[in-house]
């Protein structure tokens, strides 16, 4: 049993691992949770979808072009919920990024609702299962965590190699100092929301042959997205991925060898335990109190 | 101009047709009317706790939902009558909302957030799991409420009126006290109001207290013309909705919430008539409405008005 | 003008907007000359909608049908929708709205069960006629009322038929998964008070949650219990991801669903693994799958009034439910009441659709007029019927 539920706990994990980092990129450039992030990996999803199996496009045509317009997507959302509101309190962004979540969902129920409840996505290799002593393993999921994988990879050599990445660092690190020094800010917060939302398609198309497509499948995965990027300390990327994995991992243990009904509430109260010993999270930063 | 919209006359005005209203409207305005005011009464105390006190908090929903749970199993499960079974679910939904205000000791900002989030799950998971008590997802109904001679319709209207005309003054004048003060320098500034010896455990818990007291007066009206308790009405989304009303109509400001929520009930039946579309025509409403008016429709108001002015601003924007 | 005075008088004229009673009726409410009004309940936002505006989709199909070929007794059929986006207090408003603004004469409609429980006594106050449509839980329907009638299948009865279609097909060792939500409620505990009567007790009882993407916990458990069959209580998507798992860990057992899995050709795609759904037997509310091509004619006029839909099982529960609602107005004459309207339904026996399983029969004491689940089994690529029982509650 214990091999078959961290298997599926560390495939959980990645799906929760790549949102989360989606949350975590936006929120380190710009101090904002996207709260439409949810529907913008919905969104991916469907339009995946759409290009390849109603169009019938090639599997990694549809991936680029799904993602590609989930980065115009993002950059759109920063210009309705983000920019005009940049001197409003907290919970305006909030509820500006909600309300646009609305009309994404709105938008996909009337676009695409009526195909039915949810949409099946093939997978991206149709091999039958592997047995691995004794284990077996779906080969989607195996992509799953080589994508999980690879997608941490890219974002750790994109933020300390290239030049927009490190523009990025500047700019969450000091944004009127990284002005300063001539970076053009408006333009990195952009360009972060447009990579937060390029994540999020990229983990919809990604996961759909396992989550499957359907205009509510936003809300519960931000929640839980949210709840693993806050467990590995709010801006950090590699605490978002191991704030991911260990919430599928202990998803999948508490509902195997405790109860099934347990599955949706132990990451929950695991997590109120950790933030009454450390209420940082495992990588955030020591309270600093700025006076 | 500036004097006929002043404070009193409006509240006059408003005061009249909410009081003569059965008398003019068909059964389904009166049930708007009647949510309209519940949610007055939520959004009031809600703006205490998040626009007053700063604390961005997500239990407002759950502990709406302990009122409702609490005022209708004392009746179904114990056999006590409405009378008793009310005041007790709010003593109830107070008590537990002082709980919740133990880790807000400690966190702020995110972390808070997602530890009352928690809770809000683990309320949502109860009322669906904790079959023998709560009866699990499929509700449970509540036997009406009976107001000897009057219909029940009316009976609990003018029950809520009645409520919500309380809570409001009480919160308005709450907040126009040394306990506002209080928490608008706790929302400000946590240090500097250390500094002035307020203790900042205390006022905390006080915020949160208020804001579970109106969230479970609220939810016992809520179950009481409802007739029905079931956990869809206190999850993630009710959240936003109750936030919504605070921020539309302005944070930081009694009268906002109350324009607030009688707004967005409004707007929520009016958007009826968009059938399928209703989802995207409130995210834009919502949209426009905080795009464009970040202080909330409040501002407005008092920006034309005469006698709205409330002595403690609305929280500082960011730098 | 001041903009508090605009923004004032915007509210005003919503509000009046909304408030402002139609043209008085004269007799019956929702009944002129030339038209007949029916009130639509259900959930048109929300995850709620495959079983509200899907549903209606397929009822305002028969409507239009019989409109362009002059109505009921030449009364054109009007469908008014009302969101009750799934949850009590919206589903109170919208039986407020239907019956009181817009005045319809009758209700066809009631999707999420909780939302139409909430609703009931309102409904009941109002001595309005309602034909429920897709709402399964018996507290809707019971205690009897006078003008409430069902063409669903109620949760008791399908609970009741898996168990009995499990033991029939020779089953010793019965297992239960199901959801705790309340359309998983209202199923699984009378599938529980089955168990008692029959003096069974299952082997195991997992419970997965809607929104799962995997069920590899539940299957582990049931397969440690060893059943020789499985009683899904689950909504497609989360028995999608079941089988799909079982499969994938080698458990085989007979699985045996019910009318939310009625689309059996849909749903061998959906878990997309050859050979998973060798055993699974489903009961569907209706006799066709959209594949079918008796379901040809419906599926082209759905396309074609709504050309975003993609014909669904849910689709085809509003046409027969819909096909009911007209032959009922027009057994009621010309001179047209609600109480002649309640008459007639009382008095229907053995009507066809052709396309539920059975026959429609509602009596004065028993309004739950449809009690014939069929079982359905996939053979290659055809959906074959191997069974039809009637069940009375």
């Amino acid at each position: 049993m214990l091999p078959y539920l961290l298997v599926s706990g560390l495939t959980t994990g990645s799906l929760y691992a790549l949102v989360a980092m989606g949350l975590v990129v936006v929120y380190k450039a710009t101090t904002v949770v996207n709260f439409a992030h949810g529907e913008l990996f919905m969104i991916g999803g469907f339009l995946a979808y759409t290009f390849h199996v109603l169009l019938k496009l090639g599997y990694v045509v549809s991936l680029v072009l799904a993602v590609a317009a989930a980065l115009v997507l993002g950059l759109v959302t920063e210009r309705l919920a983000y920019r005009p509101l940049m001197r409003a309190p907290a919970i305006s962004v909030v509820l500006a990024a909600v309300g646009f979540s609305f009309v994404l969902k709105g938008a996909a129920r009337q676009i695409w609702g009526g195909l039915g409840d949810y949409m099946p996505f093939p997978p991206v290799v149709a091999t039958p299962a592997i047995t691995l002593g004794g284990l077996i393993l779906v080969p989607q999921q195996l992509v799953v965590l080589a994508g999980a994988l690879i997608c941490m990879g890219l974002f750790t050599a994109f933020f300390t190699s290239t030049r927009t990445g490190k523009m990025m660092q500047a700019t969450a690190e000091n944004a009127k100092a990284a002005r300063l020094v001539g970076i053009r800010v408006d333009r990195v917060y952009a360009f972060t929301w447009g990579v937060g939302a390029a994540t999020a398609a990229a983990a919809a198309v990604l996961m759909a042959p396992l989550t499957f497509v359907y205009p509510d499948v936003g809300s519960p995965l931000l929640v839980k997205a949210f709840a693993a990027a806050v467990l590995g300390g709010f801006g950090s990327l590699p605490g978002a991925v191991l704030g991911g994995f260990s919430i599928g991992l202990i998803e999948n243990l508490a509902g195997g060898y405790i109860n099934t009904s347990f599955t949706d509430i132990s990451a929950f109260l695991v997590i109120m335990l950790v933030l009454i010993v450390r209420p940082t999270g495992f990588f955030g930063p020591r309270a600093v109190r700025r006076i | 101009m500036r004097a006929l919209a002043g404070r009193r006359n409006v509240l006059a005005l408003a005061g009249l047709v909410l009081l003569v209203l059965p008398a003019l409207a068909n059964p389904y305005i009166l049930y708007v009317a009647n949510m309209a005011l519940i949610y007055v009464i939520l959004a009031v105390g809600l703006n205490v706790l998040l626009g007053y006190a700063g604390q961005f908090a997500f239990a407002n929903a759950a502990l709406f939902g302990i009122g409702a749970y609490a005022t209708g199993l004392l009746q179904v499960r114990l056999g006590l009558s409405f009378w008793i079974a009310f005041p007790a679910a709010v003593v109830v939904t107070t008590l537990i909302g002082l709980v919740v205000a133990l880790p807000a000791l400690r966190l702020s900002g995110l972390y808070l957030a997602l530890v009352t989030l928690a809770f809000a799950q683990l309320t949502q998971w109860l009322m669906l799991n904790w079959e023998r008590v709560t009866f699990g997802a499929g509700g449970f109904k509540v036997p009406p409420l009976t107001f000897g001679p009057l219909p029940a319709a009316l009976g609990l209207y003018y029950l809520s009126l009645v409520l919500a005309g309380l809570l409001v003054g009480g919160a308005w004048n709450t907040v126009r006290s040394g306990i506002g003060r209080a928490l608008v320098a706790v929302r400000d500034s946590e240090v500097a109001a250390e500094a002035l010896a307020i203790d900042l455990a205390r006022y905390k818990a006080i915020a949160f207290s208020i804001s579970a007291l109106y969230a479970g007066v609220a939810g016992g009206l809520y179950s009481a013309i409802l007739s029905f308790v079931a956990p869809e009405g206190f999850d993630l989304f009710q959240m936003v909705v109750q936030f919504s009303m605070v921020v539309v109509g302005g944070l930081g400001s009694v009268w906002g919430s109350v324009l607030g929520a009688g707004l967005l009930v409004t707007l929520q039946e009016a958007l009826r008539a968009f059938k399928g579309g209703q989802e995207i025509a409130f995210g834009l409403v919502l949209m426009v409405c905080i795009v464009f008016l970040p202080d909330g429709i409040i501002s407005l108001v008092k920006r034309r008005a005469r006698g709205w002015e409330e002595p403690l601003r609305a929280p500082d924007r960011r730098a | 003008m001041r903009t508090a005075q605009i923004v004032l008088m915007i509210v005003i004229t919503l509000l009046i907007a909304s408030a402002a009673p139609p043209a008085a009726a004269q007799g019956t409410p929702g009944v002129t000359a030339d038209e007949i009004k029916i009130g639509a309940l259900g959930a048109l936002t929300g995850p709620g909608y495959l079983y509200g505006r899907l549903i209606m989709n397929g009822a305002e199909v028969v409507y239009n049908e019989v409109n362009k070929t002059g109505g009921v007794n030449g009364r054109k059929i009007t469908l008014v929708r009302e969101d009750d986006r799934c949850d009590a207090a919206s589903a109170i408003a919208a039986a407020k709205k239907l019956i009181f603004q817009h005045q319809v004469f009758m209700l066809h409609g009631g999707g999420c069960s909780n939302a139409s429980i909430a609703a009931r006594p309102e409904i009941e106050k109002a001595n309005i006629p309602w034909v429920v449509f897709a709402s399964v839980a018996d507290d809707v329907t019971l205690p009897t009322a006078p003008y409430i009638f069902s063409t669903a299948l109620a949760a008791s009865i399908e609970s009741a038929a898996q168990l009995e279609f499990a033991l029939q097909q020779g089953a010793k060792k019965v297992a239960v998964i199901s959801m705790r939500d309340a359309w998983g409620r209202s199923r699984y505990n009378p599938l529980m008070e089955t168990f008692k009567r029959k003096g069974v007790t299952p082997v195991a009882d997992e419970e997965m949650s809607p929104d799962a993407n995997d069920a590899t916990p539940q299957v582990l458990r049931l397969r440690q219990a060893n059943p020789d069959a499985v009683l899904i209580v689950l909504y497609p998507k989360a028995a999608a991801v079941y089988m799909r798992d079982a499969a994938k860990l080698g458990f085989k057992p007979m699985q045996i669903g019910q009318t939310a899995l009625g689309d059996l050709l849909v749903f061998r795609d959906q878990v997309a693994i050859p050979n998973a759904l060798d055993k699974f037997y489903t009961i569907s509310h209706v006799r066709y799958t959209p594949e079918d091509p008796e379901m040809e004619r419906w599926r082209g006029l759905l396309e074609k009034y709504f050309p975003t839909d993609r014909m669904s099982v849910y689709n085809i529960m509003g046409i027969a439910s819909a096909s009911v609602v007209v032959e009922v107005l027009k057994r009621a004459g010309r001179d047209l009441t609600r109480d002649r309207l309640r008459d007639e339904l009382n008095k229907l026996k053995d009507f066809n659709t052709n396309i539920y399983p059975g026959v429609i029969t509602c009596t004065l004491t028993d309004h739950q007029c449809h009690k014939t689940p069929a079982f359905m089994l996939l053979t290659g690529d055809k959906v074959k019927t191997v069974g039809v029982t009637t069940v009375t509650r």
